[in-house]
């Protein structure tokens, strides 16, 4: 169930790709470890950055949510040092109806939108609510630094 | 005697009777000090799902919904049924959008669960083609193959109890899945374990229910009223005693707070605890190392013959009646202060005298602990083989030897009392006075009371395994340890609501009221070896 569902899902993506982001299978003979590569959303301060993300499907995917990283730092209330993110339809929100696509989709949105009253990085989450424009400085430095 | 049967309740009758009826229930020693607080109940497996169906049956009449519905609104507002009732008629369409119900508006062809069209249609989780009669939505109308409906639910049985409020795979669609339809696609083990998390949620989503703490005991504990803010001790049929409020041993007479405390403590202070931890004490006259291996605190050292109380080491025939005075090695008294000491050496004194005060409380509570596990395990020994024994030899059935389980059960249970009223003193009795006196002077009389029983049962009853005894001989131990039993029962449950109530007025006439009510003349056993020192 699960490969057949991730070859499906490849083959959509292949077809019709999304203008923001780009996934595939890390090596051929292993359809469950994907990286994907997520343009900086234009109305936000990852403008110009290239992020690639780690995606692993677990065995019973798409019943279990598949567990997304990024390997590219980001000065983001909602992503930690190790990449983690914290965003629900990963979570408790999963539902077997969504694909990767609409995942990578979610997290250009939390780009441009972060949630600061759910935040993994409180110290982050302080300073987006405090003084925006630092916020706003900071992200576009790490940008500069880490995704370009 | 079955403990057992003394804590199961066997009618079906209204879970929110009186009192009364926990008098008859009362059996065994083990339960009889808490008489006054005994406002629970203890529920089997089938006795659980028959409170549910009749929630559940409840529900199903009064607004006119399924059994699933009903049980999913049960569940909601935690198995109350008056508040199901209140908030449906309240705002009947909200609740149904929470709890995900139907919307009672719906159309029914709808809610049917299958399209009747023939066209192929792609199921949106494994992208797969289906003929459209091979589709299922549960009334919301997002239609999943058979195959990912069951990959679904397979799922979320494995997750554990979510399972009961397990939503359509739609994103965002909150309309639950109704267990027949789970019922449908789950096979096996699967359904019988959605089955099980169903009937527990009665007790998991119940806050008047808990389960009995005991190691893979099923029994459920129903509290009745307004209990579950102070201490309510729950003796199951298991042989498992446990606080109903806050899950830890049972601990009357102290307050669960107080335990927790007492327990934190202990963690804290095990490292420096563990030279006092160690199992074994010299004997205070040839310095062998001694270990304790009954429950009595009357020591005879098995080289020199020194005989000596284990709380204290000091010489046994300083102890008891012969001296004129009771147990004093319960006593803590704070060593005078140094005179002329400097400010560093005051500070390193009173560091030393808080860990002696904790460790004196300590030890003696470890102390009450480990002869508390060894009445139970003695207990257990008695039960379940040596009662035979004691029955062929002494020519007597074993239902006519329950006075011997009883006395024990009583000791058990005392040496729980005890354990915990050194907790009660570390945190009540922090300083000397009067109450302090008075407390101590109670907890001495309750030890050497119990030491009597104690004795009574390891050692008198000991001679009959081992010597010839005539029938006479029986008989008269038989009234001896019934009467001791009963005595020491009393003072102890007079003891625990007078500490509960944290020694109103003490006084004179508090003294009097407890001795009184522990030792009526007329309880007092015919033929006491050593008379009790209660008076």
């Amino acid at each position: 169930m699960a490969s057949k569902r991730i070859t499906k899902e490849l083959q959509d993506l292949q077809k019709d790709p999304p203008t923001s982001c780009s996934a595939g299978p890390r090596a051929d003979d292993d359809i469950f470890h994907w990286d994907a590569t997520i343009i900086g959303p234009a109305d936000s301060p990852y403008q110009g950055g290239l992020f690639f993300v780690a995606i692993h499907f677990p065995p019973d995917y798409p019943f279990k949510p598949p567990k997304v990283n990024f390997k590219t730092k980001v000065y983001h209330p909602n992503v930690n040092s190790q990449g983690s993110i914290c965003l629900d339809i990963l979570k408790e929100q999963w539902s077997p109806a969504l694909t990767i696509s609409k995942v990578l989709l979610s997290i250009c949105s939390l780009l441009t939108d972060p949630n600061p009253d759910d935040p993994l990085v409180p110290e982050i989450a302080q300073i987006y609510k405090t003084d925006p424009n630092r916020y706003a400085e900071l992200a576009k430095e790490w940008t500069r630094k880490y995704a370009m | 005697m079955s403990q057992g049967a003394g804590t199961q309740d066997t009618d079906d009758s209204d879970p929110d009777e009186g009192d009364a009826d926990y008098g008859n229930a009362i059996l065994s020693g083990v339960e009889a000090h808490v008489v006054k607080r005994e406002e629970y109940r203890c529920l089997d497996a089938e006795q659980v799902l028959e409170r549910q169906r009749e929630a559940v049956r409840g529900v199903t009449q009064v607004l006119q919904v399924t059994q699933d519905d009903a049980t999913q609104l049960l569940r909601a507002f935690k198995w109350n049924v008056n508040r199901v009732n209140d908030e449906w008629f309240g705002d009947e369409e909200g609740i149904r959008e929470k709890v995900g119900l139907e919307s009672s508006s719906s159309a029914p062809d709808e809610a049917s669960g299958m399209v009747d069209d023939g066209a192929e249609v792609t199921c949106s989780v494994c992208y797969d083609e289906f003929p459209a009669s091979k589709h299922t939505h549960v009334g919301c109308g997002h239609n999943f193959c058979a195959t990912c409906w069951s990959g679904y639910l397979e799922n979320a049985v494995s997750d554990g109890p979510s399972v009961l409020d397990l939503r359509c795979p739609q994103e965002g669609c909150k309309r639950r899945v109704p267990e027949p339809m789970a019922k449908r696609y789950l096979k096996g083990e699967s359904a019988e374990r959605l089955d099980v998390f169903k009937w527990r949620s009665w007790v998991d989503d119940n806050p008047r229910v808990k389960w009995c703490t005991g190691a893979g005991c099923e029994v459920a504990v129903l509290c009745h009223g307004d209990r579950g803010e102070g201490p309510v001790d729950v003796h199951c049929g298991c042989g498992a005693s446990f606080c109903w409020s806050c899950q830890e041993d049972a601990h009357r007479p102290v307050d669960c707070e107080t335990v927790k405390k007492w327990l934190v403590k202990n963690s804290a202070e095990s490292e420096n605890m563990n030279w006092i931890l160690a199992n074994t004490k010299p004997c205070p006259a040839c310095k062998r190392p001694i270990e304790k291996n009954l429950g009595c605190m009357h020591m005879v050292c098995s080289q020199c013959k020194f005989e000596f109380c284990w709380m204290c080491c000091g010489k046994w025939s300083e102890h008891g009646e012969r001296t004129g005075g009771y147990y004093a090695c319960n006593k803590y008294s704070q060593s005078r202060e140094k005179e002329g000491a400097s400010e560093e050496e005051k500070r390193r004194a009173a560091a030393k005298q808080s860990l002696e005060r904790y460790t004196h409380y300590y030890e003696r509570w470890a102390a009450h602990g480990a002869s508390q596990t060894k009445a139970a395990k003695d207990l257990a020994e008695m039960r379940e083989a040596k009662i035979l024994r004691l029955g062929d030899l002494q020519n007597t059935p074993v239902s006519q030897l329950k006075f011997v389980l009883e006395a024990m059960e009583q000791i058990a249970e005392c040496r729980r009392v005890l354990k915990w009223t050194y907790g009660y003193g570390y945190y009540w009795m922090e300083e000397d006075g009067l109450r302090k006196k008075f407390f101590e002077f109670i907890q001495g009389d309750a030890e050497s009371t119990l030491e009597l029983l104690t004795e009574a049962v390891e050692k008198d009853l000991e001679e009959f395994f081992t010597e010839e005894k005539s029938l006479a001989d029986f008989a008269d131990f038989r009234g001896r340890l019934t009467g001791l039993t009963t005595t020491v029962k009393k003072y102890f449950t007079t003891m625990v609501t007078e500490l509960e109530e944290g020694l109103p007025g003490v006084g004179s006439e508090v003294v009097r009221a407890v001795s009184l009510e522990a030792t009526p003349a007329a309880e007092e056993p015919p033929k006491l070896r050593r008379s009790a020192r209660l008076a």
